[in-house]
């Protein structure tokens, strides 16, 4: 009798434990649904190509199109991935290969801090300490050098005011770079140490065996690592809220103000008051959602395949 | 060529990635400093005791911010616990042999990096649209989820690091599986789901993102969670962006609050990990 009491009790405690597991699906085809139905007038009205190649802003016409917002997500994330990757492949080097153990430690744990400080903080920092750094000293530095270069010296034109692209990737660089190097690092740990041993053997020095025998052994872990990263700067959202300026334009130098997806939702959201505005936020997010849900599974692949040899 | 080249070769870009990790570092302490150094001042009592005065009046507070936020928490954990801990159960449970565990945990590793503000703006769309408002629940739902993954996560790698071998001794005794997993796997990998847990309020705790269009802001103190609330981080932003010093100040000091607690637990839990694992 109480054998049968049991079964009851553990199928109950199954279908619990299997119902609340299933809600992580049930949660992502939520968002996708819900975030589609919620941006299907804005859909219907622009189209696709309409929306995404238009630059038109215009709450007051009841215009809008995407093509500043996504371009300035891409440029700020892959700007930020440009600076974070080496720096990162160069940290997970040192913590695995070069730093006596009991540095080991303490340099993880203090890169890693780096991704639990919160994105807001980041972004109070950027907007009262970095700006200001990067308006009277950094930004005047490379005017003034890289600047007069022709063709690149377009890049850095402008009034250095701080509050633009090229502080938001900084900011955004340094926020990512934990996750790059805390997964660089485990995937140069599953380099065998034998393969290693051999390439010493020949007499290869400490930064040969890295560059030859650990870095394309473990790329595509790295790889990986680095796709994980893109995926996060796209959806940043607070940090780059205080330093990018939510300026509707696509910005042709890197000392200007622009605005990114998720910068748009946070300062417009709650002021849409039509319909087809707050659609096409939406919309916007929608895009957002597919584009770091794919960038992510992709960099899980990688990772999964890594993990895998 | 040379052996000696190729030495110097070799020191040179060992020396680049000592810089690499020192960069990591300078940009850590110079933010910690500086919200330490800005945020210091502010901390006084009035900070944690007054509700917010009137723009350039003196001695207003962020008593409504801190109260809020500490709900909303409260409020996420209960919803993002239970689920993520009793999925993870399930996965490594019950679902270990069935290939749809697999899809639901890479599933959760993709949700754990999704966009904070879309699952603000989803919860915007289910909770706060059809009720007409905005709410601390409807922000405490948006926090919740984004801990639900996480959670799950961990208890699934806790879970699956108890030995097999203790499950079929409590098998063997003639133990229903519910029994085992609740007084001996869980036992077992209490302090890992534990700070697995902690992790994830630490990090939902410095979210902004989603609040600001699920619990949104209130300038006045309340604990009725079917109102806007205030929370820290909407806080921190509205007066960041807003032109008073005074407000500045206050959301320096809310700033240095935050990262203080985030660190303590992040550090915290780190700590227990390592102590329960190492040996």
């Amino acid at each position: 009798m109480s054998k049968q009491k049991g079964k009851i009790t553990d199928f109950v405690f199954l279908m619990l434990t299997a119902l609340t597991a299933f809600s992580v699906i049930i949660i992502t085809f939520g968002i996708f649904l819900v975030l589609f139905k919620e941006s299907l007038p804005a859909m219907n009205k622009f189209g696709f190509e309409g929306f995404i190649f238009s630059t038109e802003w215009d709450p007051v016409q009841e215009l809008f199109g995407a093509l500043p917002a996504l371009t300035g997500t891409l440029i700020t994330a892959f700007l930020a991935l440009l600076l974070a990757t080496p720096i990162a492949i160069g940290i997970a080097i040192f913590i695995t290969e070069i730093a006596p153990s009991f540095l080991k430690g303490i340099i993880g744990t203090s890169i890693e801090l780096l991704a639990a400080i919160p994105s807001i903080i980041y972004g109070m920092w950027g907007l009262f300490t970095l700006a200001p750094i990067m308006s009277q000293h950094i930004e005047p530095f490379f005017q003034s050098t890289i600047g007069k270069i022709p063709l690149i010296g377009k890049l850095f034109e402008g009034t250095p005011l701080g509050v633009d692209l090229f502080t938001a990737s900084i900011i955004l660089s340094i926020m990512i770079i934990p996750f790059t190097a805390s997964i660089a690092r485990d995937s140069f740990n599953l380099t065998p140490a034998v393969l290693k041993e051999s390439a010493y053997a020949m007499g290869a020095t400490k930064w040969e065996v890295v560059k030859d025998v650990v870095m394309p052994y473990s790329k595509l872990g790295v790889l990986g690592g680095v796709g994980l990263s893109l995926g996060r700067a796209l959806g940043e959202t607070m940090a780059v809220a205080f330093v990018l300026g939510n300026l509707n334009q696509i910005p042709k130098s890197l000392f200007e103000a622009a605005a990114t997806v998720t910068v748009k939702l946070a300062n417009e959201f709650t002021e849409a008051d039509k319909d087809i505005y707050l659609s096409s936020l939406y919309y916007l997010a929608f895009l957002l959602f597919i584009m770091s849900f794919a960038i992510l599974a992709m960099a899980k692949l990688f990772l999964v395949k890594a993990e895998k040899r | 060529m040379n052996r000696k080249r190729r030495k110097i070769i070799s020191s040179l870009a060992l020396f680049a990635c000592f810089l690499t990790a020192l960069w990591g570092i300078f940009w850590l302490f110079f933010i910690i400093i500086d919200v330490l150094r800005h945020g210091i001042s502010a901390i006084t009592p009035s900070l944690f005791l007054n509700d917010p005065a009137p723009p350039g009046q003196e001695g207003g507070g962020l008593r409504n911010a801190f109260v809020g936020h500490f709900m909303i928490t409260i409020c996420a954990t209960l919803i993002g616990v239970p689920i993520g801990v009793l999925g993870g159960t399930f996965l490594a449970e019950y679902g270990r042999k069935y290939k749809i565990s697999k899809v639901i945990s890479t599933l959760a590793d993709i949700m754990v990096s999704v966009p904070a503000i879309i699952v603000g703006a989803f919860v915007y769309a289910s909770f706060v649209k059809p009720l007409g408002h905005f709410s601390g629940w409807a922000g405490g739902v948006s926090l919740g989820i984004i801990m639900i993954p996480t959670v799950l996560r961990t208890t699934e790698n806790m879970l699956s690091l108890i030995p097999w071998t203790l499950r079929e001794a409590a098998f063997a005794l003639g133990a229903p599986y519910y029994k085992v997993i609740i007084q001996v796997v869980y036992r077992g990998a209490a302090t890992g789901i534990l700070t697995g847990i902690i992790l994830a309020i630490a990090r939902v705790t410095g979210e902004a993102a989603p609040l600001l269009f699920t619990s949104f802001n209130n300038a006045f103190f309340s604990t009725n969670m079917n109102e806007p609330i205030a929370s820290l981080t909407v806080t921190i932003f509205q007066y960041a962006m807003g032109p008073y010093e005074d407000w500045h100040t206050q959301a320096w000091g809310a700033s240095l609050m935050i990262t203080v607690f985030i660190l303590f637990a992040t550090i915290a839990g780190r700590i227990l990990i390592k102590r329960r694992y190492k040996d």
